[in-house]
């Protein structure tokens, strides 16, 4: 029964991880583990997994579960997609103010090198 | 009543130091104020465009051209404009076109150039075909009724500018834009507008491949 241990084992790892790196609020840590928790049971007692099923009216166990991860794996991607293109825009947001700032102390402020470029790049070179 | 020196002219340039300085020095010689938006390019566009006389606006980081005209846009309020004339960067656009936009404006909150109510010098008959069908798809989209849905050379009144805020980084801006003019109601005027196509100015273009990337941002990034 490798498959097993190795199941087993990585979701103590991803355990490990969580509990490593809780700055998140007690209630996700709780969550996580509670996962991770449910997702061992139904390693180590399979046939479990198919009693859910066919409560749900689905034939087996692991097709039950193939159905939530799918569903799963598509929340995160939409999840972080929207993440992303936050991102994005709070990047666009900070180049713009940075280019307009810049732009506006050089116009008041004009750069003075204290030396002439070229001595400049000679000592940068030195 | 729109003057010259209220007026700025805001051009998005990537890499367009082969270029700039020429389209920059027609703008300053017509008197207007003009001020490039170097988006992040690795190339000498700031210099170039800073020796044609325009101010220049520099992004970090290449953020595309919606974003490098909202900067623009955003400088030229700053600095006190009442109307701002975007202008693309490629050698594309005429500057003598400007004054019948801006008076357009008298009537207007915006004016959008056509080069289907005007000329179009050196076009194929493919870009043609494309311009057209994505003007279609654009007036589907946005409920307008225009001509040509994607010219860079437009005016706009300082006073419509909060209404029409660009979220649109990449291209799909020209189709946001449109769509924020119908939402807000704003009056907008089509005035004929001469495009000179040119080696250069068709290599930066758009190809067909990319309006798949456009109509993605269009309906999956706002």
């Amino acid at each position: 029964m490798m498959i097993r241990v190795l199941l087993i084992g990585g979701f103590a790892a991803i355990g490990w991880f969580v509990f490593r790196r809780r700055n998140r609020l007690p209630l996700h840590i709780m969550l996580v583990f509670l996962l991770l928790i449910a997702g061992a049971i139904a390693v180590v007692f399979p046939m479990l997994t198919t009693d859910v099923a066919n409560v749900l009216g689905v034939g087996r166990g692991a097709d039950l579960i193939t159905y939530i991860a799918i569903v799963t794996v598509m929340f995160v991607l939409v999840h972080y997609y929207t993440k992303f293109a936050e991102l994005q825009q709070q990047v666009t947001d900070l180049t713009r103010e940075l280019a307009i700032l810049r732009a506006e102390v050089d116009r008041v402020a004009p750069p003075t090198p204290a030396v002439a470029p070229d001595e400049q790049r000679a000592s940068e070179r030195s | 009543m729109f003057r010259t020196d209220d007026t700025w002219v805001v051009v998005a340039a990537f890499n367009e130091a082969a270029v700039i300085e020429g389209v920059i020095g027609e703008l300053v010689r017509g008197g207007w104020r003009a001020v490039v938006v170097d988006d992040g390019s690795t190339d000498a566009t700031a210099q170039k465009a800073r020796a044609g006389g325009a101010a220049v606006v520099r992004h970090s980081i290449n953020r595309g051209q919606g974003a490098a005209l909202q900067t623009g846009i955003d400088y030229a309020i700053r600095r006190g404009a009442r109307a701002i004339i975007t202008f693309d960067a490629d050698g594309q656009h005429d500057a003598a076109d400007i004054p019948a936009l801006l008076a357009a404006l008298d009537d207007a909150d915006i004016a959008l150039g056509s080069r289907f109510l005007g000329t179009i010098e050196g076009a194929t008959r493919g870009r043609r075909a494309m311009l057209r069908s994505a003007t279609k798809v654009s007036n589907g989209l946005s409920g307008l009724k225009l001509t040509d849905a994607h010219c860079g050379l437009r005016a706009i009144r300082a006073s419509a500018v909060p209404q029409l805020r660009l979220s649109q980084d990449r291209m799909a801006h020209a189709s946001e834009l449109l769509r924020k003019i119908r939402l807000a109601r704003l009056r907008v005027i089509e005035v004929p507008v001469t495009i000179r196509y040119t080696e250069h100015s068709m290599r930066k273009g758009q190809g067909g491949l990319q309006a798949i990337r456009i109509l993605f941002d269009y309906f999956f990034r706002s």
